[in-house]
């Protein structure tokens, strides 16, 4: 069995460009015993997967370590180059974050776990046969069929591939699994799926786990100990009870707070922020009766090589002036395609009823500009909706261009940004998107959708990608658009939590069918579909090793 | 819903700062304002973050030296190609009135580059032939790339049978060997230096529309594009404002490396003798020293002139057109 110690280790990434030398980790000590799980949390740029990538001596050239890192009680700088290929996935192996896109393309995903057995055979997997046996194996391990090893990574869904990825880090029986942001961009209950896969393999086999995640539920729901990090520091370490359930730092805090406990009526529309927006009104805006966007009997199907798969089936939806809307549901649930029907962006069946304010979407190209004047839509992904080259104020006035509103061009872009608490505007005007934050960003597009005066706001995942102090940014700006302008909005999500955060109404979706469907607080807190309730189940919560304990 | 309006429901600039462009616009009538004052000053910051762009691109290409001696010869080959009837009047390529000069005189003092097999300086025919070879050169390339980027954005853009109609044109060109196209189409066209422009141009565009098109298909998939047609936006406005400039540079880098071949070409049809007999170029000096076996006789100044020529300017679109590259794509940039 192997420890892994990290005596105060600093990494310094050397920059030839004007930030000079970047300290991504400061002085950081940590102790991961055999059998032992720790969790690090924290938030993007915090130095969490420099750390863990130092562990496997995985750092660019460009970092410089100091303090030591050791490795079964031997310093891992003074390993030669064979004996740390010979430590890399036998003694300890990652999964690396972004697994989705970690996976050969034009390989079968069978040979690509035989490939990590064949490069550390160790004595044991020496013939093709035996490689092959211990593949399936694996694969049993994972809870994959063996008919799996014969696919291509395409042809899985998220939750396979990471799976994949856990069975070849688990190939050559290592002592440390290193596991960084295993869950992220998976649902809910993929997610519990993995992590309790994980803690299972974790109790079992007396393997030591090491994961790093910016949601502090996830960790918690898992490892025992946890550590907190935040610019390069570690700001608080301790039992994962301890930490969660009563921090002693703010920053804690402000990462447990921020993935809200359903149920916890504090949280309810209320997202936890340090920068909540403001609302001006004196009397808020609150939903009303009057209809707005409605979707009557809406099936969308598509040609598949396989046949044509409905993706939205039947689904009736209304959503009301000043209503926010929670569509919630696993991915490939028909969410984004319903979301992109509703605009007009995506064909409909026949006999499906779209009506905006009472009277049926247009057709024509002419009419659907105007209608699109009205409602709008922000995508999933901030950083790749923003044209890399345009500046600030080009990719709001887009909008204004696009829809020939001439008059007033200047006012309209400085009132977009500010109603998106992007302020002061007139700073960010020139600034282009690679020189902003991801929050940052995700506010530019909301400001080009709000430049439009738009009735409905359809949002696709909007904090999806965005880190945890971010995130209640955000919602809060949602909410305070509702107060303030009327504005009725769809979001579009696989986070309960964050129904529970902002929404008004929820309806649950499931294989392109509302499942259940009326308001949060009745859905949320009496689930009356066991589908509801399943989802509700897999939300980790926070403390309590709860997936660990469950099994 | 216009009191909701974000511009106005807002903090504006001029509520809490001393911004006299906000105030004097809440002030006055918002129509005019808008389009006299504050309005110029957002397509003002547009232009002046383009030129502090285009500033940064001119700096790196000046600290390319390739690039710039490249620059520099093309200058020079143009300024001599522009000027040529005031360094040599065209008399002088005039056969009537070269009797007294020797033929094939090897190169001298007095006669730079030697002398063709009527007596006429090779200098003389090298300045005037500047003029086709490069003129057609450009000429047929910015055909060839208006062309090559027309038909690969409107294949990328368009999917469906439109598209794929595009594409197997695209297709048809590209399968088609090039240099027997553009002998037929010369021979059957009237003669004349525009003939060689369309033949050229019409011939070598597919590999750019190849280009374009699998550029326009990488940013097309970008979710900008799908913002855009959430705001709006239809064909013209995507296509041209975010695809043109998105495919434009690699269409101007593939334009000076095309000029190269454009110009080859241009000399093999005059070569060939499939060029416009009555005007100087360089492939038809190529050609009639040729026809007199020059280099077989030794007269090799008259093969190598023309030939160097050629060269000198291919290679000078060359490293120009490699510098643009590295500009566009800072990966290039290390190797």
């Amino acid at each position: 069995m192997t420890d892994l110690q990290f005596e105060n280790v600093s990494i310094t990434y050397r920059s030839s460009s004007d930030r000079g030398d970047v300290v991504a980790v400061e002085d950081v000590s940590l102790d991961l015993p055999a059998g032992a799980t720790l969790g690090i949390a924290g938030e993007s740029g915090s130095g969490k997967s420099t750390l863990i990538m130092s562990a496997l001596r995985l750092l660019p050239k460009s970092a410089r370590l100091e303090g030591r890192v050791l490795l079964g009680g031997q310093d891992i700088r003074e390993l030669s180059f064979g004996q740390i290929r010979a430590v890399r996935w036998a003694q300890a192996s990652i999964v690396f974050q972004g697994a989705l896109h970690s996976l050969n393309p034009v390989r079968e995903v069978g040979s690509q776990i035989i490939e990590a057995l064949e490069h550390h055979s160790k004595g044991t997997w020496t013939t093709p046969q035996k490689r092959r046996d211990r593949m399936f194996e694996l694969l049993a391990e994972v809870n994959l069929e063996t008919s799996k090893s014969s696919a291509y990574p395409h042809e899985l869904s998220g939750g396979q591939k990471q799976r994949i990825m856990i069975a070849m880090a688990l190939a050559c029986e290592p002592d440390i699994i290193i596991a960084d942001e295993p869950t992220t961009a998976l649902d809910v209950i993929v997610q519990k799926q993995i992590l309790s896969g994980l803690a299972r393999l974790v109790a079992e086999r007396g393997i030591s786990l090491l994961m790093i995640s910016h949601d502090l539920a996830v960790l918690s729901a898992v490892c025992a100990n946890l550590a907190i990090m935040r610019h390069g520091r570690l700001v608080e370490y301790g039992p994962s009870d301890e930490v969660c359930l009563s921090p002693q730092e703010d920053y804690t805090k402000q990462l447990a707070g921020a993935f809200p406990q359903i149920g916890d009526p504090e949280s309810r529309l209320n997202p936890r922020t340090l920068k909540p927006a403001e609302v001006v009104r004196a009397e808020p805006f609150t939903m009303t009766d009057e209809v707005v966007l409605e979707a009557k009997n809406l099936s969308v199907s598509f040609d598949t090589r396989r046949g044509r798969e409905r993706a939205v089936r039947g689904v009736d939806l209304q959503l009301r002036k000043a209503e926010i809307l929670a569509v919630v549901g696993q991915s490939g649930s028909g969410k984004t395609t319903l979301a992109r029907s509703l605009l007009g962006l995506q064909e409909v069946e026949a006999g499906s009823q779209l009506s905006f304010a009472g009277k049926a979407l247009p057709k024509q190209a002419k009419a659907l500009r105007a209608f699109r004047r009205k409602v709008q839509m922000i995508l999933q992904d901030p950083a790749g909706s923003l044209n890399p080259k345009r500046s600030v104020y080009e990719a709001v006035v887009e909008g204004l261009k696009v829809q020939g509103i001439r008059d007033q061009e200047y006012e309209r872009v400085i009132g977009a940004l500010e109603a998106a608490e992007l302020t002061p505007a007139e700073d960010y005007l020139e600034s282009i998107p690679q020189e902003l934050s991801g929050g940052q960003r995700q506010r530019v597009v909301i400001a080009g959708a709000l430049a439009l005066d738009p009735q409905v706001l359809i949002a696709d995942e909007p904090v999806a990608s965005l880190d945890a102090s971010v995130r209640g940014e955000i919602l809060s700006l949602f909410l305070a658009l509702k107060k303030n302008l009327g504005m009725s909005a769809l979001i579009i999500t696989h986070d309960l939590g964050l129904a529970w955060n902002i929404a008004d109404t929820v309806a649950v979706m499931k294989r392109g069918e509302i499942v259940e469907y009326g308001e949060v607080d009745r859905v949320l807190s009496d689930p009356q579909h066991e589908y509801t309730q399943e989802l509700l189940a897999a939300v980790p919560r926070l403390g309590s090793q709860s997936l660990v304990r469950n099994e | 819903m216009s009191a909701n309006t974000p511009a106005e429901a807002a903090p504006g600039p001029s509520s809490n700062e001393p911004n006299p462009r906000g105030s004097e616009t809440r002030g006055s009538d918002p129509r005019t304002s808008g389009r006299a004052g504050p309005a110029v000053d957002g397509a003002k910051l547009v232009r002046e973050r383009r030129m502090n762009n285009a500033k940064k691109n001119w700096a790196l290409f000046r600290s390319d030296v390739p690039a710039l001696i490249g620059a520099v010869v093309l200058l020079f080959f143009i300024v001599i190609a522009i000027a040529a009837p005031l360094i040599a009047p065209a008399s002088m390529l005039d056969v009537t009135k070269q009797l007294d000069v020797p033929r094939y005189a090897p190169p001298s003092l007095d006669h730079p580059l030697g002398t063709d097999d009527l007596g006429r300086e090779l200098w003389v025919r090298i300045l005037w032939g500047a003029r086709v070879s490069i003129l057609v050169g450009v000429a047929a390339t910015v055909m060839s790339m208006i062309i090559g980027t027309i038909m690969g954005l409107a294949a990328g853009h368009f999917t469906g049978l439109f598209g794929g109609i595009i594409m197997r044109i695209v297709d048809f060109f590209i399968v088609l060997p090039s240099l027997l196209l553009a002998i037929v189409l010369s021979s059957v066209l009237e003669r004349g230096v525009f003939t060689i422009v369309v033949a050229i141009g019409l011939t070598s565009w597919a590999s750019t529309a190849r280009i374009v098109r699998s550029q326009t298909l990488s940013v097309e998939s970008r979710l900008y594009i799908e913002r855009a047609r959430i705001l709006g936006a239809g064909h013209f406005h995507i296509l041209f404002r975010h695809l043109l400039p998105a495919v434009m540079p690699l269409v101007l880098a593939n334009t000076t490396l095309t000029v190269g071949g454009a110009i080859i070409a241009e000399s093999t049809l005059s070569f060939l003798g499939l060029g416009d007999t009555s005007k100087e170029s360089w492939g038809t000096i190529l050609k009639n020293s040729m026809d007199v076996s020059a280099a077989t006789s030794g007269y090799w100044w008259y093969v190598l002139t023309p030939g160097v020529a050629i060269l000198l300017v291919v290679l000078a679109f060359t490293m120009v057109g490699r510098a643009f590259e590295a500009i566009i794509n800072p990966a290039l940039r290390s190797r």
